[in-house]
């Protein structure tokens, strides 16, 4: 890339920051904690891209990389009276090392049976959290409100200079997009390595991959556990910001919903991925407002991502990238 | 992030954190007040969505005429699509945002113990919460906020115990139980009302809620031959479960309880597997259920049924969940009511804890929902009722579940 694209994205990148700095002194005390949920689940569509976007490989069980992280976070701060902050890297490294445990087995499947074997860990996640609840607490799940570990509290408020108020709302959205701005420089660091070409060829063409010298097994592996580490770190911020933990939050449903905000945001894009993310915060509330008749909502949510699907196939990323492109491409369509 | 956290508290300590409290507390102006709750209106548990639209269907009756002090009840449910994560934010929508005066008939037992901490931190109520885990009643003292409504199923199991005592006292029994804290909590009331007789408790399955099928849990209940089949499941599960008792010739002394045994689905069962499998079956009822012949001329049904045609027309009369979200919508008028011309949070939540109301139109004849500042269990008696001619007969008194 040019010096130029460098400065480019820099830039770029900047005033990504500079929005995300800036967001809460525009918007209510609530919506704060709406994109708080928006930066969690950010994260973890930045980490099923680098296994989706990058690699190829489908997976329908990332919800359960989430439940792993959110009860290491649970468990830590209400078992061993951890700090909350502290628990997020650990939640994060427990479920790089469960991806990785998960992904070495799972590499002799491939595409759909991949994704079916993921689909299995997703279904059985509530039920095997359920069945160890000495440790889990069961279908209850674990309360962390009272816990001296949390470091966020609902009576938390700052008044700035200058009269902005910041709330607990306020410090979960910071909390949330700082370490989410952090795993996205390094989605991008991956997706402009060595490594990252590597991944890429392997999802555009296995044997031509392995015939140039990348090795399947390893950079499968690991992409599977980096991915899982961003749905760790994001189900322990789930964990941080609800105050507990139920296996009955960890449905298949939500594997699902991160492919679909993958999906939305563009597959192998990485800023339009917070569109995705927003997607899945905003939408099923705006089908609410719509209708409350039985199944309207549901219905709503799939038409409009049916639709999407296909005015925008490549999602949200793949819409930018085509006003990116200049002018006369458009109108001599090259395929 | 740490550091921020630090230099905030010291900031807000040092401030003193302005809490600008307004006169009156959110949610309430001269000419309304609003509530929310949380209601699975789709996923697994969307037939539950009856019980928030019940609810709204009687506020609107009330609205109309006149509402309670001069004030309109607004009633804001949202589907937490039977998810405590979805619960959670919802929650926080409903009182940072929406701006509630109370959080009220919110459904389910993990729901509500989801949000119970951060309620009662910032001292909103939560009322009658749809659930009868025991925890909502007892743990007033740590939660004066939160009330229940339900009978505890505590209670309830040990109502079944000692009927089964009574009149088969040594009869092998079997048990199909929930996996989750409602079957639990059933199941533990069930055994502490078996007492000294708890081994003829025989054999126990238990099934996920997620799960579709409890076949093969039912075969190994039937194998420990008993007599006796105790239920405690939700409606699609008291279904699957007879059906599949029926399938294996199994005829044993049914009880069902309060959550799965409505009329519309004995009569499923009945139609589905075989009208014997049911007969003389068992269970404890303290809502009046719109399918029964005898409240046919009930005021309070008529009742009932007049609000259904005005206010929910395209609602299903037959939906028992309806009759119960009016009973406790019913219940949280007469509080309101209670509660002072200008209520307040802690006015509200002084009346829920001083009730004493004979006449709900909505429960069985002779049930008192009462209250006092110890006694957080509004609802805490029903009467047995014996399945025979296709619909529910009461079997004896009105009785106190505890």
């Amino acid at each position: 890339m040019s010096a130029v694209r460098y400065a480019l994205r820099a830039v770029g990148f900047a005033l990504f920051v500079a929005v995300v700095v800036y967001l809460p002194f525009r918007i209510s005390d609530f919506r704060a904690s709406e994109f708080a949920l928006i930066g969690v689940y950010f994260i973890a569509i930045l980490g099923l891209n680098v296994l989706t976007g990058y690699t190829g490989v489908i997976s329908l069980g990332h919800g359960a990389f989430m439940a792993l992280g959110a009860y290491t976070t649970a468990i830590l701060v209400a078992d061993h009276g951890m700090r909350d902050l502290w628990t997020i890297p650990l939640a994060g490294l427990l479920a790089a090392a469960a991806g990785a445990a998960f992904g070495l087995p799972a590499l002799r499947l491939s595409g759909p049976y991949l994704a079916l074997a993921t689909f299995g860990v997703a279904v059985a996640t509530p039920i095997v959290i359920k069945k160890f609840d000495g440790l889990t607490g069961g279908s209850g799940g674990i309360n962390l409100f009272e816990e001296e570990g949390i470091t966020g509290l609902p009576e938390f408020i700052v008044t700035l200079p200058g009269g902005k108020v910041l709330s607990f709302n306020d410090w979960l959205y910071y909390l949330t997009w700082t370490i989410a701005l952090v795993l996205f420089a390094v989605a991008w660091a991956i997706h402009h390595s060595r490594f990252g070409r590597s991944l890429r060829a392997i999802r555009d063409n296995e044997i031509a991959a392995a015939a140039s010298g990348v090795w399947l097994a390893s950079h499968k592996t690991l992409a599977f556990s980096i991915s899982a580490f961003y749905a760790g770190v994001a189900g322990s911020l789930l964990a941080i910001s609800a105050f507990s933990v139920q296996p009955g939050a960890f449905p298949i449903d939500r594997s699902i919903a991160l492919l679909v905000g993958l999906a939305v945001g563009g597959l192998g894009s990485l800023a339009p991925l917070a569109a995705g993310a927003a997607f899945l915060v905003f939408l099923p509330q705006w089908a609410q407002d719509i209708s409350k008749a039985p199944g309207v909502p549901a219905v709503i949510y799939g038409a409009v991502l049916i639709v999407l699907m296909i005015v925008l196939p490549m999602g949200v990323g793949g819409l930018l990238r085509w006003l990116g492109r200049p002018l006369t491409s458009r109108l001599y369509p090259r395929s | 992030m740490r550091v921020f956290g630090v230099i905030a508290l010291a900031l807000a300590l040092s401030t003193g954190a302005a809490s600008a409290r307004p006169s009156a507390d959110p949610g309430l102006s001269s000419g309304e007040i609003v509530i929310g709750g949380t209601v699975p209106l789709s996923g697994i548990a969307a037939s539950y969505a009856s019980v928030g639209r019940g609810a709204e269907a009687y506020f609107k009756y009330v609205n109309a005429r006149g509402g309670v002090n001069g004030r309109k009840i607004t009633y804001k449910y949202v589907d937490d699509q039977y998810n405590p994560a979805q619960t959670v934010q919802a929650v926080r929508q409903l009182v940072q945002q929406d701006r509630v005066f109370a959080i009220f008939n919110s459904l389910g037992t993990e729901h509500n113990l989801s949000v119970r901490s951060f309620l009662n931190a910032t001292k909103v109520p939560q009322l009658f919460v749809g659930s009868g885990a025991t925890t909502f009643g007892r743990d007033h003292k740590r939660y004066p906020y939160t009330i229940g409504f339900l009978p505890s199923y505590v209670g309830e199991g040990k109502v079944y115990a000692r009927h089964i005592l009574r009149t088969k006292p040594n009869a092998k029994i079997a048990v199909l139980v929930q996996n989750d804290d409602y079957g639990k909590d059933l199941l533990a009331g069930f055994k502490a009302g078996l007492g000294a007789k708890r081994r003829n408790l025989v054999a126990e399955q238990s099934y996920d809620p997620l799960s579709t099928d409890v076949s093969s849990q039912i075969a190994r209940l039937r194998s420990s031959r008993a007599t006796v089949l105790l239920l405690i499941t939700t409606p699609p599960f008291a279904i699957r479960g007879l059906v599949a008792a029926n399938r294996l010739g199994w005829r044993p002394q049914v009880y069902v309880n309060q959550v799965g045994g409505a009329t519309n689905i004995m009569r499923i069962i009945s139609a589905t597997a075989n009208p014997r499998i049911i007969q003389g079956a068992i269970t404890l009822i303290s809502v009046k259920d719109p399918s029964m012949p005898r409240f046919r001329n009930d005021a309070g049904m008529r009742l009932y049924r007049t609000i259904m045609r005005q206010q929910l027309p395209r609602g299903d009369v037959n939906d028992g969940f309806h009759v119960y979200s009016m009973a406790v919508a019913y219940t949280f008028v007469e509080a309101l009511k209670k509660a002072g011309r200008n209520p307040t949070r802690a006015s509200l939540v002084r009346a829920v804890a001083n009730l004493n109301l004979r006449n709900n139109p909505f429960l069985i004849p002779g049930v008192v929902v009462k209250t006092s500042p110890t006694d957080h269990f509004p609802l805490d008696q029903g009467q047995l009722q014996r399945w025979s001619k296709n619909q529910w007969n009461p079997l004896g008194k009105v009785i106190t579940a505890k």
